[in-house]
């Protein structure tokens, strides 16, 4: 690291997947006119850059690739307490695959001077591919870390506790480094009226692809989303009565019996 | 049927075998070509398992464990120069998801992950995947070859179909070094339950007020022969229960015959993890809770009061 510790944390506009409603006939999401919000995992991604910057010291650089509506996940990220707001957008950002959102962070971080530690969430809530984070540090060809559950940051690099589906894993890494970041790392924090406020104000830099070195083949989609539908389950939606606990247990009992599902 | 070649790995070997078996499908018996990769540290039957399951060719790799994903991408990528797949199959776990988004930045490959289902189409690779948390299902058309698609543990394999006469290459272990070390690698707390396996299943959410009431959830689970799972806020946030209980999009994905969902609100997140279960009964004392709406049998009322009453009705 050089004298200040360069910390980078992305930041995704994505649907709102409590709000994402199917169509009744057809059961396709129109994904188009879905609302959107702040990833959630992105959320912790930037409290762990702020609390890492409150030990270290440094500068917290919250970026987002997106459409105009993307500023708003920069104005939390601000509000949380990121110093400074970058937003990559471009005509065509709609189409912009994890492919394509990975080359922009790539290039807007060795455009503007490298970073030392770089977070991000470890899946997005609404497409959740897990993707980015190992795609920017393959692309970048430097240390990546995924499903960080606690991070321990000193000058030299990070300590890792990776949670996999079994087992733990203790990883050390010098920076630079991408580390994915999960919900249990932290709780990010509420922030204030005055904070949201400070955040609403913060200029924040627009770039496009040209400004980034990034042609635009480079960004041509190689993964299309055709179609998303809500897969119909038909269930029974049975409702069980009766006067007393009892009287309902029996009702339950004798139906899942009928099912043939008790032992 | 087609003439393709296709690559398979994972360091879960039943996940490797499910792959292979999947390969072999798209391909069709004696066209195309399957080729397994044989992670270094599988056990000694792993490349017999793979060509038992459909391999035309196992690649066995020497060396020490891998762990480090720039490694490991670096290590693939050698072998995808080398075999030239039009897709490379993972499995769609944590190790398997990071490996495929780092192999597919060094090589600038399309890649998708939560796989569910494949076709390798004239016009493209199409995939059927989870979207939106889990509440939808996203087809995804991939218009590069080759591509990394990562299959989501647990997909339905076609069934094995042996090769008449398969290949061994041995492949060398590469002299990358990584760009991180581990230090420790411990079993989480818990781990010992295969939620996914189960039968039955009841699970708890945070109608429970204290840790001291399990018992009674424990004792249902008893009485219907039942594993016990749980929502993420009481293993992740109260710690009530161990990680592999919790069911949802980030715990486990379960398919039980019988799935009893008690004082569970039915977030879209963990929908996802119970959906695919034969008969589903919800109890919640709010009678608008989303759960509702994915339930066979609804009972509206006090957990505490149905669940003791359930579980004597039950003979526990
Ligand atoms: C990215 C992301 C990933 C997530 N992954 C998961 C996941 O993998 N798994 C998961 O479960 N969640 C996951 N969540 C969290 C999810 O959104 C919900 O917050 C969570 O599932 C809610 O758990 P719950 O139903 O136990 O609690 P609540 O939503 O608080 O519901 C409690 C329910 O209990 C009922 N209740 C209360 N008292 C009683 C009583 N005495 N008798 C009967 N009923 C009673 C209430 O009516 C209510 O419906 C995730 C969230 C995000 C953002």
């Amino acid at each position: 690291m050089g004298e200040k510790l360069r910390i980078w944390t992305a930041v995704k506009h994505g649907l709102d997947v409590n709000l994402t409603r199917a169509d009744r006939t057809t059961g396709l999401v129109r994904v188009e006119s879905a609302p959107r919000k702040t990833s959630d995992f992105d959320k912790n991604a930037v409290e762990e850059a702020v609390r890492v910057r409150e030990r270290l010291g440094g500068v917290v650089t919250a970026i987002s690739v997106g459409g105009p509506a993307a500023r708003e996940a920069l104005r939390e990220a601000i509000a949380i307490g990121a110093d400074e707001a970058i937003l990559v957008t471009g005509d065509r950002w709609a189409e912009w695959d994890t492919r394509a959102v990975a080359r922009l962070l790539a290039a807007a971080t060795r455009k503007l001077g490298g970073f030392d530690l770089f977070l991000l969430g470890e899946g997005s809530t609404d497409h959740f591919a897990g993707l980015v984070g190992p795609r920017l540090a393959g692309e970048l060809r430097c240390a990546g870390i995924a499903y960080a559950r606690r991070l321990t940051a000193a000058a030299e690099g990070v300590v890792v506790e990776k949670d996999l589906e079994k087992e733990v894993e203790v990883v050390r890494a010098a920076y630079p480094v991408v580390v994915s970041v999960g919900q249990e790392i932290n709780t990010p924090r509420i922030p204030t009226f005055m904070a949201n406020l400070k955040a609403s104000k913060k200029e924040v830099r627009v770039l496009g692809p040209p400004d980034l070195d990034v042609p635009a083949e480079a960004l041509a989609p190689v993964v299309v989303v055709e179609r998303v539908a809500v897969p119909e389950i038909p269930r029974k939606q049975q409702t069980i009565a009766g006067t007393t606990p009892d009287e309902i247990a029996a009702r339950l009992r004798d139906a899942l019996r009928g099912e043939g599902v008790l032992p | 049927m087609s003439d393709e070649r296709l690559l398979c790995v994972s360091e879960e070997p039943e996940v490797a075998v499910a792959l292979v078996r999947l390969a072999r499908s798209l391909t069709g018996p004696g066209t195309g070509r399957v080729v397994a990769v044989v992670l270094p540290g599988s056990a000694p039957d792993a490349a017999e398992r793979l060509a038992a399951a459909g391999a035309d060719e196992v690649r066995p790799v020497d060396g020490p464990a891998l762990t480090d994903p720039h490694v490991v991408a670096d290590l693939l990528a050698e072998i995808v120069a080398a075999v030239s797949p039009s897709v490379l199959l993972v499995g769609s776990t944590k190790r398997g998801r990071e490996a495929a988004g780092h192999l597919a930045g060094v090589l600038d490959l399309p890649a998708t992950t939560g796989v569910t289902g494949l076709r390798l189409d004239a016009d493209g690779i199409r995939v059927d995947r989870e979207a939106l948390s889990g509440n939808a299902v996203a087809v995804e058309r991939i218009v590069r070859r080759p591509a990394i698609v990562a299959m989501m543990p647990g997909f339905s394999a076609p069934p094995a179909a042996p090769s008449p006469s398969p290949g061994r290459v041995r492949q060398p272990p590469r002299a990358t070094a990584p760009l991180t070390e581990r230090t420790e690698l411990r079993p989480k707390a818990g781990g010992q339950l295969e939620i996914e396996k189960a039968d039955r299943i009841v699970t708890i959410g945070r109608g429970l007020r204290k840790k001291e009431d399990l018992p009674i959830v424990e004792a249902l689970a008893r009485a219907l022969g039942a594993e016990v799972g749980c929502t993420r806020p009481l293993a992740a946030e109260a710690g009530w229960l161990t990680d592999d209980h919790w069911i949802g999009l980030t715990g486990h994905r379960v398919h039980p015959a019988l799935y009893v969902a008690v004082g569970v609100s039915g977030a879209v997140q963990h929908l996802v993890g119970m959906r695919s279960s034969r008969v589903v009964v919800a109890i919640n004392k709010d009678p608008n809770a989303p759960i509702f709406a994915q339930a066979d049998y609804r009972i509206t009322g006090d957990l505490y009061q149905i669940v003791p009453a359930l579980t004597k009705a039950l003979g526990g």
